[in-house]
Parts: structure tokens; C-alpha cells; sequence
């Protein structure tokens, strides 16, 4: 994918640069809001990321201007401040996700994978199929090789989100935030228990376990093969 | 309104000045009306024995030129005046020869007497009298009646009364309009005091431009006020560059390590010193993003995130979550929540504080703990709890958990920064909720209380950025501490 960060942080910009070439993308870099809005409006970029404090220009102020110029490359905001208010305020600006300060890179790029990936227009889907697991969304029902998996609708959510994310791994804070809306980080082990319980459904009768843990990083849903 | 208003009015300073300047105007008054009426009394006895004496004159005279028969008819034909006095003659025996007095006064001279009235009323009628002893050893009275001062007396009572009457109402109409004058513009000083108690600093004083009293007091509160909202916004720069200055060292720190982990061999006995680091600073900053969200929610000014919320739906949804992990601790969290109840909140904030509440809950029971979560409307009271059965905190310390950092004796150990339940008390006081921990017998219970019709947004305490200061000097040596320590360690290994 195609990665513009507009970071003011040397530093902080060049270890996000880094860490994307790495693991293969392609990552271009600005220091201040005016270099950043040329390089958007020029870059066709799958992803921007754009720090909410930069010198001069507010983040806020930039991605309306992009939103503005029509670039509908996805945006996610680094906010250093206490998190108070901003998101409220980035979302509203034209950003699509929003991650605080410091982070662990594993976060920040499951978060852009999932930015990345969006389709511009996602054809409405019905079924969702990992291996032999499915997931009818009409009928609100799943079914592994055929038999009945009885879910609590959090749990039927959280299979949810992790099918549609299948093959991506997605971390702790993103199902928090997707799949129980809380915006803060709970210090107790709520995915973790239900991850589990999940898991003890879905496996169940020795079938081969399709949730798999990234230690350090997050859940990922994916066929055995 | 309907009860307050009146009451106000009566207390303001200016409304007991008026009160006070009409009870001296109605002395006044009183004391002058009775000088006056004295002296009217006064003038009518004198004009009265005047016309008794001038009478007494005229039949002694009568009496010398005429002799006894004369007077007595001169009498009898007086009586039939119009507007005649009264009089009354005896002879030296005492036998009446004239007159239609008829009680009369056993002394010579002046006196007063009453004479019943059966036919006309009631009341008797009285005369003031001269009795006099005349050449020839008869005994004389002439009298007048004292109606005309009886008439003078009513009058000038129901006068003052009147006159006192009109001026009590006056005086009070006049003090009640300047004291509502009074109190809408002391009204105005209270409601700016109070939006900016609420956390609208920008608010000031309205001023009317005509540089009385009150617009040269407006005029220096809004000065005061612009030096408050002055050392305050620099005072939050200064909270906001210290946390900013800090954190970004910490997040290069951080990166540092990641970059080091990330190198370093998945399963050598480095990487776990590393991932260890890397947890240990992750707890520093979770404690620095704790101070500053609680400082900022103290502040009041997050309030752009309220919104009507149907709180049943929230509190389900986190007693939900938290009721799985209670069932894997070996502990059992039961939620008895009253269905759409709704409120005018933050959302994010209210499911902050109920996870904080229930982790605090979960942490700090042994096995088999039971845990209730409820939500209750009782009334015009809105009242949910989160109770448990485990060990409790004992009643000297139950305001002290309150506090940043605190902790009870013997769960120091225990994993957590010791700003969660902070944070609640802060979440609390933004949304005018009552905040407190009983004893549940046994264990603990935490109880949110609001009060309908109270407006609940912003009510926050006082900006608490000497704490602030104190607690980032806390998580500063925190940091000091740590660090080398975890440095060292790295290094040795490496």
C-alpha cells in the first residue's frame, strides 16, 4: 500500500517510514501541513497519516483542505494530547481513524491495513466464509462444516468483525473500539476472555482452530492452509 | 419565583434601608401629628372656657340689673338658642329655678362631667362645665358640650392612621421596586460567577454604560476575571507542554525499543528484558494519559461529547463485557439495570467509569466474590451502584481512594496506576453526580447518585493543576526510576 505520513517529528516519522518499508510498503514522508497537502494531492495514497499538532498548520485544518480538494485517500490522526475531545474532532474533520501517541507500530499498521483495504464502494456481502466456517449476516446465523454455532449476539459480533478483517491481523484496541464501543482501554482482559470463549465455540470438537493469536499484536482470523 | 423572589427582595440591603428610612418617617410623622393635635386641643378648651366665662359674665350682669325673676327667664330663653350652651340655676336652698343640666358637679369651678343620653344612643355625652355662686347665694353652671373635641380627636386619629397607611405602602412599594432593581443587576454578577464556575471562563459581566456604582464593579470583576483567564490558560500550557515535552521522549523511548525488539532474536532472554521494557513504559504513559485525562476532565471544559444517552443500553453493554471476565476469575457479576433510562452525558466517560468501577471490583475480591452492578431510578433520583462482598475498605480510608495514586494497604501489589477510581470521582463531578463508598457488610459499595432537574452539565472542581504539578513530579520519578534500571539490564545482557 501507499503510505503519505505528514509528521513534524523527525524521529517519530522516520521509525514510521522505516517500519512500513519494512514490511513492504511504500511510505513517503512530509514535514509540515503545506508540503504534506502538495504531496497528497499529487501521491494517489492508499493511507495518510497526519499528526493533529504540526507547526504552523493544525492536522485538523489539513484534512479538511484535503477532504476539500476531493483526495479520498483514507486518514488516520495521531493525537499526542490526552485523547479528550479529539476524536470526536478528527472524525468530523474527514478522518477515518484516529490513533493516540505513542503507539506501538504493530497497532499503527494494523490500522492502516484496515484503512487500506476498504474498498472505495464494499459490495454489500451477506455471507462471510473463513475455511469452512459461515457466517450468514441476513440470518444472523453461523455455521462451521454445516453444524449450528450458537453465539451471544457480542460474541456474533466480534466473529464479525474478525471474518471481515479475515487474512488481517487486528489488534486489541481496534475490537475494543469496533466491537464494544469503548473508547479507552479497559486495564482488564475483556478480549482476551471472550476471544477465548470465541475460540472454544468455533474449535469446538477438535476441529483445527481458525482465530489465531499474534503474540504482542492483536487476533487474526484465517484459513488453515 | 413564586416564593423566592419575594423573600430576596426583603433581604436586600436596599429593601431594609427603605424599611428603616419609613419607620423613621413614621415617627417623625406620628410625633408632629400629635404636637399638632395638642395644640388644636389645646386652642378649642381655651376657645371653649372663653365662651363659658363671656356667658357667666353676661347673666351676672343680667342678674344686677334685672334681679333673680329675670335671669331666670333670660335663662330659659338662652336654652332655645341655636347652638346654646347648657345651663343650670339654683337657689340658695339648692331647688332648681332653670336650666336642662341635669347631673351636676358637687365642686365650684372647672370641671367635667358625663350625661347619659337614653333617647338619641348609647354612649353618654360630655359637658365642661364652670359653676359659680352668684351675689344673691344662687348657684350657677353654664356648660358646653365637648362633642366638637370628641369630633376633632376621632377625626385626627383616623387621619394619621390613613396617612400612616398610605406611606407604609408607599415607602414599600418604592423599596421592593429599588430592591428588584437592585437584585436583577446583582443577579447578573451571579449568573457570569456561575457559567464561569461551570467552566465558561470567557464569560464576563454585561456593562450598561452608565458608570454608576454597579457598572464600576462589573468593570473590575471583568478585569479580575480577564487576569484569571489568563493564568489559567497559561497554567493548562504549562500542564499541556510538560506532558507534551515528556511524553515524546517517552515515545522515542519506546520506539527505540521496538526498533531493538525487532532486531533482536525472537526467543533470546534479551527480547524479554525488551518486551518487559517495553510493558514498563507502557505503564508510565498509561499513568501520564490518566493525569492528563483526569485533569482535563476536572476541568469541565469536555462537554462537547454530551449527548442524550440511553444509559441502560451503555451500563448493559460494559456490565456485559466485564460479568465474562468476572465468570473466568472464578467470580460472579450479576447487572440489575432499569430499562431506557435516559441522560444527558458523555458516553465514552460513563462507560470509562463503569468499567473502572467493575475492574476495581474484580481486582481487588478473592474467589467465589459475588459483584452487582445496578442502575435505579428512584424517584427524582437516578442512583446506580457497583457492590461486592469481598474484603471492603475500611472507614478511615474510604475518602482517601478518592485521592491520585492511592492505594490500600496490602493491594499495592496489585497491577493498576491508582488513578481509576479518580477518574471516576472526576467523571462523577463533571456530570453532577454524588460520588461515595460504603460499607456493603461485608465488602464495599460504590454508589453514583443524580439528582433530576439539578442541570447536570458541567459542575466541575476546581482546576486541580497544583495536583497535576505534584502528579507529574510523581510519574516523573517514576520514570527515573525505572529507566536506567531497565537500561542496565539491556546493556548487560546484550
Amino acid at each position: 500500500m501507499r503510505v503519505l505520513i505528514i509528521e513534524d517529528d523527525a524521529e517519530t516519522a522516520a521509525y514510521v517510514v522505516d517500519g512500513l518499508r519494512r514490511s513492504g510498503h511504500v511510505a513517503d514522508q512530509a514535514s509540515d501541513g503545506r508540503d504534506g497537502l502538495m504531496t497528497a494531492a499529487g501521491g494517489h495514497y492508499d493511507v495518510i497519516v497526519v499528526d493533529r499538532m504540526l507547526p504552523g498548520v493544525d492536522g485538523l485544518a489539513i484534512v479538511k483542505t484535503i477532504r476539500s480538494a476531493g483526495i479520498k485517500s483514507a486518514v488516520l490522526f495521531l493525537t499526542a494530547r490526552g485523547g479528550i475531545d479529539d476524536r470526536v474532532e478528527g472524525l468530523e474533520a474527514g478522518g477515518d481513524d484516529y490513533l493516540t501517541k505513542p503507539f506501538a507500530f504493530s497497532e499503527l499498521l494494523a490500522r492502516l491495513n484496515a484503512l487500506a483495504r476498504r474498498p472505495a464502494l464494499a459490495p454489500i456481502e451477506t455471507v462471510l466464509r473463513v475455511a469452512d466456517l459461515e457466517m450468514d449476516l441476513i440470518a444472523h446465523r453461523v455455521k462451521r462444516n454445516g453444524t449450528d454455532i450458537d453465539l451471544q449476539p457480542r460474541e456474533f459480533r466480534l466473529l464479525e468483525y474478525l471474518m471481515r478483517n479475515a487474512g488481517r491481523v487486528v489488534t486489541r484496541t481496534m475490537l475494543l473500539e469496533r466491537v464494544w464501543e469503548f473508547h479507552f482501554d479497559p486495564k482488564t482482559k475483556i478480549v482476551e476472555t471472550h476471544i477465548s470463549r470465541l475460540r472454544a465455540k468455533v474449535g469446538s470438537g477438535g476441529q483445527q482452530q481458525l482465530i489465531h493469536t499474534i503474540r504482542g499484536v492483536g487476533y487474526v482470523i484465517r484459513s488453515p492452509s | 419565583m413564586s416564593f423566592g423572589l419575594p423573600l430576596r427582595l426583603v433581604r436586600t440591603a436596599s429593601f431594609g434601608l427603605a424599611l428603616l428610612y419609613a419607620t423613621l418617617l413614621a415617627v417623625s410623622a406620628v410625633i408632629l401629628g400629635f404636637i399638632v393635635y395638642w395644640t388644636v386641643q389645646a386652642s378649642i378648651d381655651r376657645q371653649i372656657g372663653a365662651r363659658i366665662d363671656a356667658e357667666i359674665e353676661i347673666l351676672k350682669g343680667e342678674l344686677r340689673t334685672e334681679g333673680s325673676a329675670q335671669l331666670t327667664r333670660e335663662i330659659e330663653t338662652r336654652i332655645n338658642y341655636f347652638g346654646a350652651l347648657e345651663y343650670f340655676l339654683a337657689d340658695v336652698d339648692g331647688n332648681r329655678l332653670a336650666g336642662n343640666l341635669s347631673n351636676l358637679p358637687t365642686t365650684d369651678g372647672w370641671s367635667d362631667i358625663a350625661i347619659a343620653d337614653p333617647p338619641r344612643g348609647k354612649d353618654p355625652k360630655y359637658f365642661r362645665v364652670k359653676t359659680v355662686h352668684l351675689d344673691n347665694g344662687y348657684r350657677l353652671v353654664v356648660g358646653d358640650d365637648l362633642a366638637s373635641k370628641e369630633d376633632i380627636h376621632r377625626a385626627f386619629l383616623g387621619a394619621l392612621g390613613w396617612a400612616l397607611l398610605a406611606f407604609l405602602v408607599l415607602t414599600l412599594t418604592a423599596g421592593a421596586l429599588l430592591s428588584s432593581a437592585f437584585l436583577r443587576r446583582v443577579d447578573v454578577i451571579g449568573r457570569t460567577a456561575e457559567a464561569i464556575i461551570d467552566g465558561d471562563l470567557g464569560s464576563r459581566v454585561p456593562l450598561r454604560g452608565t458608570n454608576d456604582n454597579f457598572d464600576r464593579l462589573s468593570a473590575t470583576l471583568n478585569r479580575m476575571l480577564d487576569q484569571i483567564q489568563l493564568l489559567m490558560e497559561s497554567l493548562s500550557q504549562v500542564s499541556n507542554d510538560i506532558a507534551h515535552a515528556l511524553r515524546t521522549p517517552l515515545g522515542r523511548l519506546r520506539q527505540k525499543l521496538e526498533v531493538v525488539r525487532a532486531t533482536s532474536g525472537a526467543n533470546s532472554k534479551c527480547a524479554k528484558t525488551i518486551d518487559a521494557a517495553l510493558d514498563e513504559t507502557d505503564n508510565i504513559l498509561d499513568t501520564f494519559s490518566a493525569l492528563l485525562r483526569i485533569a482535563q476532565i476536572e476541568s469541565g471544559t469536555r462537554t462537547a461529547g454530551f449527548r442524550e444517552l440511553d444509559v441502560s443500553k451503555l451500563f448493559g453493554t460494559v456490565a456485559e463485557a466485564f460479568s465474562a471476565v468476572a465468570e473466568d476469575e472464578g467470580k460472579t457479576l450479576t447487572a440489575t439495570i432499569a430499562p431506557s433510562v435516559k441522560f444527558w452525558g458523555d458516553g465514552d466517560l460513563l462507560s470509562e467509569m463503569l468499567a473502572n468501577l467493575l475492574d476495581n471490583a474484580i481486582r481487588h475480591t478473592p474467589q467465589g466474590a459475588h459483584i452487582e452492578v445496578s442502575l435505579v431510578n428512584h424517584g427524582s433520583q437516578l442512583v446506580a451502584s457497583v457492590a461486592d462482598d469481598g474484603p471492603g475498605v475500611p472507614p478511615p480510608e474510604r475518602e482517601r481512594i478518592f485521592r491520585r495514586f492511592y492505594r490500600v494497604e496490602g493491594s499495592v501489589s496489585t497491577a493498576g496506576t491508582g488513578l481509576g477510581l479518580s477518574l471516576v470521582a472526576a467523571v462523577a463531578e463533571l456530570h453532577g453526580m454524588k460520588f461515595s463508598a460504603t460499607d456493603n457488610m461485608p465488602g464495599l459499595r460504590m454508589t453514583l447518585t443524580f439528582q433530576r432537574g439539578v442541570i447536570n452539565t458541567r459542575r466541575p472542581r476546581p482546576p486541580a493543576w497544583r495536583a497535576i504539578d505534584h502528579d507529574l513530579a510523581h510519574a516523573a520519578r517514576e520514570i527515573a526510576q525505572r529507566a536506567p534500571e531497565r537500561t542496565e539490564t539491556v546493556r548487560a545482557q546484550s
